[in-house]
């Protein structure tokens, strides 16, 4: 107790020293902290994207289809399969879709896309895809009303950047928009007005009617009405070829699928690839997404379902996602790596310093008679105040940036969302909520500050008193 | 001494000698090959009615179909069976391809890259259809030997690509039946010297007065349980048909 007590005042008998050491892993603790934040907010992203707009927690699938994903391999959709899975706890549906891909034709212009064929209640249920029916378009007549009208000069600019881009909701418009909260009262009426875009979802009452990303509408210059040509390989090599009506845009978040899907009617894309009673994957909704209990239900399931079935996790189901996102993460480490070693030698010089100050302190201690254990005990016990003052700072500071920045994801406009998109991901760069990852930074600051620590505990027990009286 | 002159005849005489026999009783490799293949597509024109049945591990399907053709420039497809596919037409003129689907109404003309695919989900490419190498210019000649197959008596032949040749195969080695000049078995080779696929010809028939192998099956090496089984049901040879017979407005029409 003593010792402490000791420390304790040591640290405070120079606050400007403390201060600097402190401060050196607080700024390490801060940085390291929000950087591996964004980074990872930004993988958890595009997970979220890609398992709430399209592929879900878990799939149930034909065996063979995650390695060879054809039509051929596909399952009966036996309603009593369905039932067995649904009486799970934690599964609150079960979507099954049918899944291939087949040449998409309007005019002269043909692009290869996905057709999924849902089931138009259930799938909006799972994926909530009326919402993501594009509301507003920034179409040429639009542009030309909306720039005659009351808007400010600021909005008028941007429009001609947003040429042709589709909205699904007023939020992403307004950002681009550059439209302030303020003002989204007087302008959004007038938007509203010139460059509304109506849009229809899947219904069973019109099989033919499909719904396709915006981007897709974009490149083969069709609209709500016109007529698209699907064709293609259906099941067991029969040919598959129909045309369809687009009945509605819609805006998906990841730009490479936006740009070629096409959403039918489950029965419609049955008949159109000689599928009928056929699923290529069922997609379960889930209660908790916790990944804990994710895993559990997937073990529960898998002995549930019987071959040639499957049951498939996001994780299998995006593994090449994984394998990117890991890479990714790999040149995030080295850079926090590097963050790592700038800092380290930071504390060290500061560490350093601090010996080179006191040397005459700690040479008379000794002469007088205090043990150089008892010594070197006093200083461990003052360096760990002041880690511990440092990372705890740290940690505080950071978790406003971290929270704000999870609550309201830094959003890209412009030429860099631009950029962003061509890419193939979302333009925003959100960050992920304190996890496993706030611990690590801390246990790899502690892990600097206890080499710091043996580094001064060894130059303790090195004191010679007469040389170090006479510095 | 013997002079030179002597020396010159008597390698004459003696060349003589083994060429003679060679000469009087066989055909060079070459002159089979150009035999078999006149026999094979010396035709002005045909008419054929076909059923293709694809095969697969688990799965097997059937095709049914009518075909003219003109001077091996053209050729007009319509299939006939099974309904969902019913009424899709194509097309070939020269070295281009036209389909056309009843379902979409909608003539299409297939871009390279769907070259290298099945036609109908078949084992037979559309580059197979198309591509019009000469079998007889395009490759170099020699027998192999002599080999029976289905007990018939056979010449085996190798067909190696010429350099400059433009062809898919690196070489070719042919069964072609000894009394009837017909390719009973065949199997094709890519440039590094990989088995791509064995096609074989059986139940030899007279058909429209000609005897011909009515069953075909074509089977790549790499994929086990594939099959692509040709049966020919009808065949007519020098039947009367136009050059403009072959147009896309006919695609549309012919039933």
């Amino acid at each position: 107790m003593k010792d402490f007590q000791l420390a304790w005042r040591n640290i405070w008998r120079n606050k400007r020293r403390t201060l600097i050491t402190a401060a050196s892993i607080f700024f390490a603790v801060f940085f390291a902290l929000v950087m591996r934040s964004f980074q990872l907010g930004t993988y958890d992203s595009m997970y979220q994207n890609v398992i709430e707009s399209y592929t879900g927690y878990i799939q149930i699938q034909h065996q063979d289809y995650i390695e060879e994903p054809i039509l051929d391999n596909c399952f009966v959709a036996d309603p009593e399969m369905i039932k067995k899975v649904e009486s799970d706890p934690n599964v609150a549906d079960v979507v099954p879709r049918l899944e291939s891909y087949a040449l998409a034709a309007s005019g002269s212009r043909t692009q290869g896309v996905m057709v999924l064929g849902v089931d138009p209640e259930k799938e909006e249920k799972l994926s909530g895809m009326k919402e993501r029916l594009v509301k507003f378009k920034l179409t040429d007549t639009a542009i030309g009303s909306l720039k005659l009208s009351d808007i400010p000069d600021r909005t008028k600019r941007l429009l001609d950047l947003f040429r042709n881009e589709a909205y699904s909701s007023t939020g992403r418009m307004m950002l681009d928009l550059g439209i302030s909260t303020e003002d989204s009262a007087d302008v959004l009426p007038v938007l509203r007005r010139y460059a509304s875009f109506t849009n229809e979802y899947l219904s069973g009452s019109v099989p033919e009617g499909v719904l396709i990303g915006s981007g897709l509408s974009a490149f083969l210059k069709i609209n709500v009405g016109d007529t698209l040509v699907l064709m293609g390989q259906g099941y067991h090599a029969t040919s598959a070829a129909g045309n369809f009506i687009v009945a509605g845009i819609i805006k998906l978040p990841t730009p490479d699928i936006d740009k070629r899907i096409v959403y039918m009617p489950l029965e419609t894309a049955r008949d159109l690839y000689a599928a009928h009673g056929l699923a290529t994957s069922a997609v379960l909704s889930m209660r908790d997404i916790n990944d804990k209990a994710i895993n559990a239900t997937a073990n529960r399931l898998r002995s549930l379902v019987s071959l040639p079935l499957a049951v498939r996790t996001w994780q299998e189901i995006n593994a090449l996602l994984l394998n990117q996102m890991e890479a990714d993460n790999r040149s995030g480490m080295i850079m926090i790596g590097i963050l790592y070693l700038v800092i380290a030698f930071g504390v060290f010089g500061t560490v350093l310093m601090m010996m080179a100050e006191r040397r005459r302190e700690f040479g008379m201690l000794v002469s007088i008679g205090m043990q150089k254990r008892k010594l070197a005990k006093v200083v461990t016990i003052e360096m760990l105040l002041m880690g511990l003052l440092g990372v705890i700072s740290g940690i505080i500071a950071s978790l406003p940036l971290v929270i704000y920045g999870h609550v309201r994801p830094l959003r890209f406009t412009g030429e860099f969302a631009r950029m962003y998109e061509d890419y193939g991901m979302e333009p925003i760069m959100p960050t992920l909520l304190p996890d496993t990852y706030y611990l690590w930074q801390t246990v790899v600051v502690m892990i600097i500050i206890s080499i710091a620590i043996i580094f001064s505990i060894r130059k303790i027990f090195r004191i010679n008193v007469i040389n170090s009286l006479k510095a | 001494m013997i002079s030179k002159k002597s020396i010159l005849l008597m390698q004459g005489f003696f060349m003589l000698l083994i060429w003679l026999p060679a000469g009087a009783q066989q055909l060079s490799a070459t002159e089979i090959v150009k035999k078999t293949d006149d026999k094979f597509k010396g035709e002005q024109s045909g008419y054929s009615v076909m059923t293709m049945t694809i095969v697969r591990p688990s799965w097997q399907r059937s095709v049914e179909f009518k075909s003219w053709s003109k001077d091996n420039d053209y050729a007009l497809t319509l299939i006939t069976a099974p309904a969902r596919e019913k009424g899709q037409t194509f097309l070939k003129r020269k070295t281009e391809m036209w389909s056309w689907n009843p379902a979409i109404n909608r003539l299409v003309k297939l871009p390279p890259s769907m070259m290298s695919q099945g036609w109908m989900g078949s084992d037979y490419t559309n580059d197979d259809i198309l591509r019009e190498s000469s079998v007889v210019d395009d490759y170099t000649h020699s027998i192999e030997g002599s080999e029976t197959v289905d007990g018939r008596d056979c010449w085996k032949i190798k067909l190696l690509a010429k350099d400059d040749a433009d062809v898919l195969w690196g070489y070719q080695v042919w069964w072609i039946d000894k009394k009837e000049f017909i390719t009973l078995k065949a199997e094709l080779y890519d440039e590094d010297g990989y088995l791509v696929r064995t096609e074989k010809a059986s139940e030899l028939k007279i058909m429209d007065g000609r005897n011909i192998p009515t069953l075909i099956e074509l089977v790549p090496a790499e994929n086990e349980g594939y099959k692509t089984i040709l049966r020919i049901i009808e065949i007519k040879f020098n039947i009367k048909v136009e050059e403009s017979f072959f147009s896309q407005q006919n695609m549309k029409t012919i039933r």
